[in-house]
This record gives C-alpha cells, structure tokens and sequence, in this order.
C-alpha cells in the first residue's frame, strides 16, 4: 500500500490531461465556429485552458510528489518545523496577481466588441421568446419595424443573412429566457420588459440550433428553433416568398412547405 | 425521529429518567455538542434526499424519457414511469436547494460550527445557549416547508434554485412554501452567526489569542460575518417576491406583464434586481459553504503531515480576503443576465481577483505537506483529496470570469462541473473527511479506517468519472436545466457520455452505503476513542470523548498556537495548546513566520 | 472489521433484494373516459367490454393497432406510440410519448401531468373536436388543418410549433393524432351505445352482454359506428375544406387605401349588431366583453360537477325524507340512498381527476396574437365557421349551401379590420355610444 495514495493522486493530473486530449477526437469539443468573433472567444479559452493547464499540472504534481516523498512510512527525516515563508508568500501572492489582472485586462477588449459596440445598422429581426418557442418579426417592405406589413414567423425558424453584420432586438414575452447560438458562440438573456440586442457576423451559411438557455419553465428543453444563415439574395428571396404568404387570400399556400 | 433517537443512544450516560429530563438534554437542549449532533444527523438525512433527486436527474439526462426502475414505479406510475419534464425542473430545483440549504450551510456552520467552536476555543457552551437551541429548531420549518411542498398541487419549488422571477411568480404553492422555508433558514443562520461572533469574541480560554485559533475557527468566525452581512437582503428579498406573490405588489414584475395567459399585472418593477438581491446573498453564500471546510482541511493537514501550518497569518488573510472581495463580485452570475455590460467589466476584474486568495491558500496547504511525515488516515485523505480537487474548481472558475467566454459557457454544464467540484469534491469531501476525523470526540468511538479508505477510494475515483467529464460537455455548448438535450442535433452525440456519467453518479452514490454503514455500526461498536487519538494539538482533543456537559475537566489554559508538530522544544511530536513550556523557557508568543 | 463487514455484506443484499423487488414499471395503458362512464352508470362488466373491443380495434399505447377501416397508417403509428428509444438504424419511436404525452396524456385526454399548471388547457383528442381547421365548424379538420398547427404551433399557448423536426416525425404524429382521437370517438359511441342498446341494472351491476364475437348484430351495430360515426367524418374532412369564393376575394396586393376603407366597413362590422363582435371581444378589442362563458370541454367538466353536487343535494333531501317513512317505503328509500351514495362516490373520484373548470375568455385582438394564425386566410376562416367547442360563432353559412349572416365581402371586412386593429389606438371613440349591458344580456 505504500505509494497506492500518491498513485491515486497522480491520476488527477494524469486523467485530467488525457480527458481533454482525447475529446476532440470524439467530436466532443466546440462546436462548429461560423462567426467572426467567435473565434477570439475560442482562442481566449484556449488561452486560458493552456495557462490554467500547465498551474494544473504543477500545483497537482507538486501535491503527488510531496505525497510520495515525504510518506510517514517512509521518509527517514524528522518533519520540517517551519511556519512558512515570508518571502515565498509575496512571491505566490504577486505573481497570480499580475497574471489574473492581465487576463482580466486581456478579455476586455472582445467583451466590449461582443456586449458593447452596438454597429450602426438598421435592426434585421426581432426575435421574442415565449413559453416555448422563439417567434420572429421581421420588417416588411417598408423596412421598418412595428408596421402592419411585419412579417411575423411563430415556427421557430431564424432566418438571417450570412456575412454581414446582423442586428437582433430579442425580448421575452412572459419570463426570462436566453437566447443562444453555440456555432456563434452568442448568448444573451431576455428579460422581459427589457429590450436586448444582438450583433454578429455570420461566415458561413447553413442551419444551426438555437438553444434557450435560461430556465424558463417546464417545458425549457423543448424551446428549440432553427437559424438559417444564408446569403443575402436568398435572405431577401425569402422574405418575399413569406410577406406572400402571410398576405396569402387563397388556399395554395396554407400548405405547409 | 432518527436525530434525537439516535443522540439518546450516544449520550445515554447522563441519562436521568424523567421524561421532562429526557425532553430538556437530548431535544429541546441547549448542549452546543447535542445541537451540533442534531443538525448532523438531520443534514446527513438530507444529503440522502438529495442525492437521489440527483439521481433522478441524471437517469433522465442519461436516458430521457425512458421508465425509471423502482422510484418511476412509485412516484410517476400514470405516465408509465416515465419523468415528466415539470417533474423534471423539481427534481434539479429540489436538488440544488436541499444541498445548499440544507446539507451544506446547516453542516458546515450548523453541525460543525456548534461541535467544535466551544470546543476549539475553551469554552464550555456557547454565548447564547437557548438562541443557539433555536437555531436549531428554526430549521424544521424550513424541513417542513421543503419537505411537505413535494406533496401539494403543482408539486414543489421547480424555478430553479435561484427562483428568478417572473418564473417563480407563475410557479405553483409550492414555490411559497419555497420562500417561507428559505427564511427559516435564513434566520436559523442569522441566530447561528450572531452567537458564533459573540462566542469566538467573548468566550476563549485565558492565553487563546486571536492569532492562536484554530483555522476552523478563524474560518467559521468569519463565516458568521459573511451571514450576519449578507443575509439580510436575501431575507428581504425572499419577502420582496413573497409579497408579489400573495399582496399583488410588482417588486419583479415588468409592467404589463403577463404569463401563460394571465391577467396582465400592473406590475413597474424589474426582474433584474431580483438577481442582484439574491446573488448579493448567494454569492457570499458560495464561500459560507467553502470557507469552514478550508478551516477544518488546514486542520485536518496539519496534523497529520505532523507539521505547523504553513503561513497561518497568510491563511487567516486570504480567508478574510475571500470574505471582502466575495461582496462585490456577485455581478459574474449575470454577466448576461441584461445587466449593463460595464458593470460586466468591472465585477470581471473583481471576480479574478477573488482567485487570488484561493491560490494563495493552496500554495500554503502544499507548503504544509512539504517536508512533513504524512499519515495517510481517512480524514487525511479527505483533506488532501479537497486541496487537489479545490484546485481543479478554482481554475475552472477562472473560465467564468473572463466575461468573453462565461458568454458561451454560461448556464452550460462548464459551470455545473466548476461549482460540484467546489461544492461536493471540495466542501463535501471536506466534511466526510472532518466527520471521519472529529468522530471520535464526538461520539467517544473510532470509525473504521479500512474501510474508510475504500469509501474514500470509491468516491474518489467515481466523482472525478462524474463531474470531470462535465468541463467538456461545457465546451459543447451542453445547457443545464435540459430535460432532454438531445433535441438538439449539436448535442445528440453527447448522450453516450452522459450515460457513463450517470453510471458513475449511480455507482457514486452506491458507495456512499460503506459511509453510513460505518458510521451507524461505529457509533454502537467502534473501539473506544481516547481523549486524542490523532495526537493532535487544538484544545478539542483535550477534553473527554465524548466531553460531558461543560466540556472541559479542566481549566484550559492556552500557551500556543494549534499548530506546533514536531516543535523541537518536546520530544513528542505535537505539543497541545495546554501543555505548560518547559520549566527553563518562557511561553512563546504566538507564532511568527 | 469482521463483524462489520458482515453487517454490511447483509445490509447489500438486502437492499438489492428489496430493488429487486420492485422491478421495472408497467407498460402504460389506455383508460376508460370515466365521466362519461359514470355519468351513464355503466355497469363493470360493460366497461371491460367496451375495454376489450377498443383494445381489439384500436390496441394499446405500446402497441397500437388500427383497423383498415380506419385508413390509418400503422406504420406511422409505430413510430409514434410506445416508449422513447431508437432502434439500430436510427428509427425513432415513441415520439407521441417524447413530445406529445406529458400535456396531452396518454389517452389524449389532455391530461397530462402538466396539463394542469396550462392555460388554456390541452387539447383533449377524445371528442373529435379541433378548434382551428379549414372545414365547417361540426366537421373533424382536414390532413393539412392538423399539419399546419403542428407546424406554426398555436402561438398563444404552450403548444410549440415542430417545424424543426424531420418531417416524417411531425407526420407519424399527426396520424397519432387522428388514431386517438378515433379511438376517443369510437369509445363515445360505445358508451352511447351500451346506453341506449342495452339493459343494464346500474345497482345490481347485471344486464345484458355486450361480445361482438357472438352477437351478429352487436358486430354489425359497431362496425357501423366506426364507419358510418366515426371515419366517415375523418374521410369527408379533406373534401369539405371550406373554400372562399374567388370573386369575393380581394387581391393580395391591395392599395393601402384600399385595404383601409375596407377595415373600416369591418370596423363597422365589428360594431354593429349583425356580427355582434363586441358582445365579447369587448368595446375596445381588447377582449374585455362577455366573460363568463365556458368552452365546450369545460361545460362537460361544470355540467358534470353540477350533477353531483345535485345528486349530493339529492341525497340530503332523501335522507331528511327518510325520518318519517315505515316499512317498504322505508326499505325502498334505504335501496335508493345506497345507490346513489355509491354513484356520488365514484362521482367524486372522477371530479378528483379533472381539470377544474375555465371561462372561456375572449381573444384580445389588439395583441396581434392570434391562436390560429394571422394569415388573412386564416382569420377568415375564424370569421366565417367560428371556433369549434367553443363560445366562438361562425357569420358564414353552418354547413355546404346554407345561408351565412354575413356575406363574404363583409367577413373579409372584418378580417381586414382585426388585422389592422392592433395598429389603431385604443382610445379610438367609438361610432356610438355601446350599451354593454343591454347587449351582454
């Protein structure tokens, strides 16, 4: 038995590495990144998860080793009487310090970019959660928000242009809900009598999930929606064919698709 | 119930008779030991009833939809034993508020907080004996509240633990009964820190300086202060959404407002600040659960590597520093919450700060271990399985608080991971470690190490199977709170590894039977414990096992601080606070690094 | 260590002795309408009857089964019943019970376990009766009436569209849908059947038997119920798809100007006493008028309550009568007081198991939510057969070749005028002052 506890310890570290390496290899990792800035939020965690890695694995191994070399059992030596180090203690609290405040300082720049820079483009949808789906109100013709040609959608389909700045104003119509897109690494909760925005830069076309990730009642895991990215023609080619629809007068369209 | 019965058995030495007698020590007493002992059992028996709604949900996250054996049976028999999702939301709900309510406040500073602080500090009961009686008692509304709401229409809380409104206000009754109990536990731990303050400040034995306490009681001191602090506003907070609930006021409620077709409100107020008041509360609340266990870890390491702890002014420090920033860092729960992203900026600096302290006090723990002649008893293991797994949930902590990524990672299973190896590899581990080790001056008994090592062993291996794998899940985008994530086409090649980690939480709790099984077998039949058993220092250790009323046979009378193993002044290898200098040199003074 | 080790090998046993035990649940099974049921005081030998001929014809949740008759997919049905799990090659199963179950219940009763914490409630199946369709107001709605509210969800509510799932899943549970919803009207018809056929003493619990198996005419009674009653209505839907006539339409692309001198004849319309909107829909739109109706599910519900506090009433009034009676009188009315104590007892029980009654409350049409969507197209629809079940009239003509109360031309009025009345202030005066009360009443 002697030893068996510092080989216990050692498979923190050991597992703890080997879970993260081999992850990607079963597809358990990111999700497919389609933004522009989503890549800045990856590159950020994997930053962060290499930095906190390597501590990881030093705080870890210097607990394995202490462990195995200065076993009771084993160790010859008598216990070393020391009440600590004064200047080891400065030197363990400054150095943490200065990293946590670089990193800190690091992220700002992507924050204000993902929460704060609002672009100055006019608003493509609103998206409004509700107990439970995510409806949409695009602008009609007229362009314009809150007029009598909206194109309301309560299918649970985001439809959104790729590869140009996007502008969202997502709200909630009953409780708090949180509007998230994994392959745009984008969340924002919706609080009801709020107004939030959303802005991202699609670069890719194709379906992705929207997942609502706020708590929003018994039936939270089934507030599922869709967003297709697609480009700008089809985007606008779309919407056409929806603002028909909803005018539709005859029986051909109510058809569902 | 079984609390008191089983208190009767370990005390029947000074039993009397009478039945008022009866009534008077074992349960309505104002014993702080007999206390402590209540809220442990009723704690352990709550950590029961948490576990399985934990086991609840991960059957469901494993295999969604699909019969549950033997409780599907019982509890949801009309829909084929299948969980239904509101079922679902109370379970994760009910989970949550158990453990933190009721298991982890109540044990560490209920339970260990009585036992010991008296104990540790030479005093023979508590400043406020009846106040600390009813803080006890306070406690059985809250069972009551939360107990009796599985059993009303619409069952119990099922808002998620945080109860952030408007969600709350549409919730059933058993949302009230939710409330009620969270204030019965609010002012059961108001009573608890107001007398834990007093006591440390007012009753320590002659010699016991502040610098020559014991870490555990330096972290409960300071425990008391975080509760005496912050909970108020939680209290007032939780009566805020009472009164919106059953007075009609509008606290949280937007104008307008209305849900699942529902008369619109007047309503004016804003849901927002429901979450600034409860994280004002519950995040401080997040070091009330951590704080004691990093008391009784240092403890705990120190005595068994046989060696002074490593920079005690230092560790005193960062607890209180912990303590300070951990107020004004609430804001990174809400960093997209709506709040106003500025705000975001400044509780991210705050928030990496607060990583600080923690850092420094595990540098400190494996400075302790250095150089010393580690025993690896249960309790030690324990303590150091807590150091190598606080390590794992602070790191992970620093994910969050870079606001850029806590926008991904937010609500996905990244933070269920980061705060179960806080809160159950770090604080639970910590107090089956701590009752392994004081077990003995509680109940005058030795639980039994084989198997403590293959419990600990077990829960080792299988918590790390468990909430490891979560970290990567959380990278996946995985939402918490899902009752069947696999909707989603970007998670539906998650659920084989869901269904490993629920085995893994399955076998987890299994193992858990070795634990009480030893505890109650060693309560009636473990081999007489000795007044200090583990040679250690701190004056607990120099009263009688169990200690009587009064606790102390003696006067103590403190001449050090707790820590000094291997003190070349003696030749044992510790050397009790009580224990007289030798002739020819004077009493230190406390010690100095 | 030695005593320990036994004291736990025996408490390991004996708990996975006692797990053991318990096993896994019950397949779920279909029950019996007992309202209805016991509204009817059928006999138990009945009810096993009719039971067993529902279970012959249409299965059980696990394993559903439909007649040809029926014209029902089984395959599609496969897909839907049963318990939640892939096979294999990635085919999915038990998709009624995954998205479906927990609102509207296994029987497709709309009482699920959530069903209570809803508003409005679930729809329950079992009568044939579905609010938002293309066909007139009696009929069953057509394939494409019921793929449409999967599709769109109905918003409003808490029933979500599926539009983002494979659509060989939405159509495995549309066809579910149908199945329990003739199963709910097969098992109606029996009941009435059984009622009406047969003599059964409710007391006794004896009458005659009810097996198809040997009775000729039995079998030819319900082999007509569940063609002639029960899929004719199903088969005739998709034919009696309400069509607008073309001449009346008005074009899709209509002037503002156009559109709005339109809403404003609705405007009258809804104002007038021919279409009566405002009886209660309310002075404003906001749906503030006539409050205090039930729809048809809940009337069931209240007419059901109702009878048994009558009957509770009943038997106070018996039991005070009884004071001053003698002899058979006496003997009769205890025989009498038995009986009904034994129907209020199972009475209770089924009230225990419903969904307390609700009012029906009007739809607040300056929300621009509307439940069965906002195409014109479909308010038309709305305008022009009402809402079926519920307190909701049609103006349009009640069934093919009848006469309307308004004219088509008018109804497209209305249309045009509730879809422009979100976007009209609600301090709008009216066109002359409204009695309220000399109309509600």
């Amino acid at each position: 038995m002697n030893r068996f506890w510092s080989l216990v310890f050692l498979m923190v570290p050991v597992c703890g590495v080997a879970t993260f390496v081999v992850a990607p290899y079963f597809q358990i990792w990111f999700p497919h990144d389609i933004s522009e800035h989503g890549r800045v939020i990856d590159q950020l965690f994997m930053f962060i998860l290499w930095l906190t890695g390597i501590i990881f694995i030093v705080t870890e191994g210097a607990l394995v080793y202490f462990t195995w070399k200065y076993d009771g059992r084993t160790n010859p030596e008598p216990a070393k009487f020391s009440h600590g180090s004064h200047t080891l203690e400065v030197v363990w609290t400054i150095l943490p310090a200065v990293t946590l405040l670089f990193i800190a300082i690091y992220q700002m720049n992507a924050w204000a970019d993902a929460k704060m820079r609002k672009p100055n483009v006019p608003i493509t949808a609103e998206v409004t959660g509700r107990q439970f789906n995510w409806d949409v109100r695009y602008p009609g013709p007229d362009g314009e928000l809150y007029t009598p040609d909206d194109i309301i959608r309560t299918d649970g389909q985001v439809h959104l242009p790729a590869n140009e700045e996007v502008l969202l104003v997502i709200k909630a119509a009953d409780v708090l809900h949180s509007f998230f897109l994994p392959n745009i690494r984008m969340k924002q909760d919706v609080v009801p009598g709020m107004e939030q925005y959303m802005w991202f830069k699609a670069r890719e076309t194709g379906e992705f999930d929207i997942v609502c990730a706020e708590l929003c009642g018994w039936g939270h895991y089934k507030m599922k929606g869709r967003v297709t990215f697609e480009s700008r023609e089809d985007f606008d080619k779309w919407l056409k064919q929806k603002s028909d629809e909803q005018n539709a007068m005859t029986i051909a369209q109510t058809k569902a698709e | 119930m079984s609390t008191i019965t089983a208190g009767t058995h370990v005390h029947d030495h000074a039993h009397h008779g009478s039945v008022g007698h009866f009534f008077s020590t074992y349960v309505f007493s104002r014993d702080h030991k007999i206390i402590g002992l209540q809220f442990l059992f009723s704690t352990l028996f709550w950590f029961f009833i948490g576990g399985m709604l934990a086991l609840g949900v991960r059957w469901q996250l494993a295999w969604p939809w699909s019969p549950m054996p033997i409780l599907g049976n019982l509890l949801y028999k009309t829909e084929g034993g299948q969980i239904a999702p509101e079922a679902y939301t109370m379970l994760f709900t009910m989970h949550a508020t158990v453990m933190i309510f009721m298991v982890i406040i109540p044990i560490l500073a209920g339970a260990f907080g009585n036992f010991l602080i008296p104990l540790m500090i030479g005093a023979e009961d508590m400043a406020f004996p009846t106040l600390n009686m009813l803080s006890y008692w306070f406690m059985w509304p809250a069972f009551l509240c939360f107990g009796g709401s599985f059993f009303v229409a619409g069952g119990a809380g099922s808002s998620g633990w945080t109860v952030y409104p408007p969600l709350s206000l549409t919730a059933g009754s058993g949302q009230t009964l939710w409330l009620i109990g969270l204030t019965c536990v609010g002012v059961s731990s108001m009573m608890g820190s107001v007398n834990y303050l007093t006591t440390i400040i007012q009753m320590r034995a002659p010699g016991m300086t502040m610098f020559r306490l014991p870490m555990t009681i330096w972290a409960m001191f300071i425990t008391a202060v975080l509760q005496a602090f912050a909970l108020p506003v939680l209290t007032a907070a939780g009566f805020m959404q009472l009164s919106d609930r059953l007075l009609g006021t509008g606290f949280f409620i937007p104008e307008g407002w209305s849900a699942v077709n529902s008369v619109r409100a007047a309503g004016g107020g804003q849901p927002l600040l429901w979450q600034h008041l409860f994280w004002f509360y519950s995040h401080p609340a997040v070091y009330i659960m951590i704080l004691p266990a990093m008391g009784m870890v240092s403890d705990m390491i120190a005595c068994f590597a046989r060696k002074p702890l490593f920079g005690y002014k230092p560790m005193v420090y960062s607890i209180a520093g912990i303590a300070g920033l951990g107020f004004i860092v609430w804001g990174h729960h809400m960093f997209v919450s709506g709040m106003n992203p500025v705000l975001g900026m400044t509780f991210m600096v705050a928030t990496m700060l607060i990583a600080l302290p923690s850092a420094i006090k595990v540098f400190n723990w494996l400075g302790t271990i250095w150089g010393g002649k580690i025993q690896f008893t249960t309790p030690m293991l324990f303590a150091m399985s807590f150091v190598s797994m606080f390590i794992i949930g602070g790191l992970s902590g620093i994910f969050m608080a870079a606001t850029p990524i806590d926008i991904f990672i937010h609500d996905t299973y990244f933070i269920v991971a980061h705060f179960h190896y806080v809160l159950f590899s770090g604080t639970a581990m910590a107090v089956m470690g701590a009752i392994y080790f004081w077990f003995p001056k509680m109940f005058g008994r030795m639980m039994n190490d084989s198997w403590g090592k293959v419990h600990f062993l077990l829960t080792f291996v299988f918590l790390n199977c468990v909430f490891f794998p979560m970290h990567i899940l959380g990278m996946v985008g995985f939402p918490r709170r899902l009752a069947d994530p696999y909707h989603y086409e970007t998670f539906r090649h998650l659920q084989p590894l869901n269904q490993f980690i629920s085995i893994c939480a399955i076998c987890m709790v299994a193992s858990q039977s070795i634990f009480v099984v030893n505890f109650f077998y060693s309560i009636f039949f473990g081999p007489k414990a000795g007044r200090n058993p583990w040679h250690a220092n701190s004056l607990e250790w120099m009263a009688p096992s169990p200690p009587g009323h009064g606790n102390f046979d003696f006067q103590p009378v403190v001449y050090r601080g707790p820590y000094e193993y291997g003190s070349p002044e003696v030749d044992i290898d510790y050397y009790p606070q009580t224990m007289p200098p030798p002739e020819n040199k004077p009493p230190q003074p406390a010690p100095a690094h | 260590m030695k005593l320990f080790s036994t004291t736990y090998c025996v408490m390991v046993v004996g708990v996975a002795a006692a797990l053991a035990g318990c096993g896994r649940p019950a397949p779920p099974t279909f029950r019996l309408d007992m309202t209805k049921i016991v509204a009817n005081q059928i006999i138990p030998k009945h009810q096993q009857a009719i039971a067993d001929i529902l279970g012959a014809m249409f299965g059980t949740p696990d394993e559903p089964y439909a007649l040809p008759e029926t014209g029902l997919d089984v395959r599609k049905l496969k897909m839907a019943a049963g318990p939640v799990w892939s096979d294999q090659v990635g085919g999915k199963h038990g998709l009624y019970r995954r998205q479906c179950a927990h609102c509207h219940g296994i029987n497709g009763d709309g009482r699920g376990p959530t069903a209570m914490i809803l508003n409005p409630y679930p729809r329950d199946y079992r009568s044939g009766v579905f609010k938002f369709k293309t066909t007139y107001n009696p009929n069953q709605p057509s394939d494409d009436d019921l793929r449409t509210i999967l599709h769109n969800g109905i918003p409003g509510t808490a029933m979500p569209s599926f539009a983002v799932y494979p659509p060989d899943d939405v159509d495995a549970l549309q066809e579910y849908v149908k199945y329990l919803s003739m199963r709910g009207q097969m098992e109606n018809s029996l009941i009435n059947y059984v009622r009406d056929e047969l003599n059964f003493n409710p007391v006794t619990g004896e009458g005659d038997d009810l097996d198809p198996a040997k009775n000729e005419d039995q079998r030819k009674a319900i082999k007509s119920m569940l063609t002639d009653d029960v899929v004719a209505g199903w088969k005739a839907a998709n034919e009696n798809v309400i069509r607008p006539e073309d001449s009346k339409l008005p074009s899709a692309d209509r002037p503002a100007k156009e559109i709005a001198a339109s809403a404003e004849k609705g405007r009258e319309l809804f104002y007038g006493t021919k279409a009566n909107c405002l009886k209660c829909h309310g002075p404003t739109a906001l749906g503030d008028g006539q409050q205090d109706d039930y729809d048809n599910w809940s009337k069931a519900t209240k007419k059901f309550e109702d009878e048994t506090t009558a009957l509770s009433a009943s038997i106070k009034t018996l039991m005070e009568s009884m004071a001053s009676q003698q002899g058979d009188e006496l003997e009769a009315s205890r025989n009498d007081l038995k009986a009904k104590r034994k129907e209020l007892a199972e009475r209770e029980e089924v009230i225990a198991q419903l969904l307390p009654p609700r009012n029906a409350i009007p739809r607040n049409l300056r929300e621009g939510v509307f439940r069965g969507g906002r195409r014109p197209w479909d308010i038309f629809h709305r305008v022009n057969q009402g809402i079926a079940g519920t307190p909701m009239p049609g103006t349009g003509p009640a069934s093919a070749g009848a006469q309307g109360t308004l004219s088509e031309e008018e109804m497209w009025n209305i249309v045009d005028y509730v879809r422009s009345v979100a976007f009209e202030p609600a301090s709008r005066p009216q066109m002359k002052p409204i009695e309220m009360d000399a109309i509600v009443k």
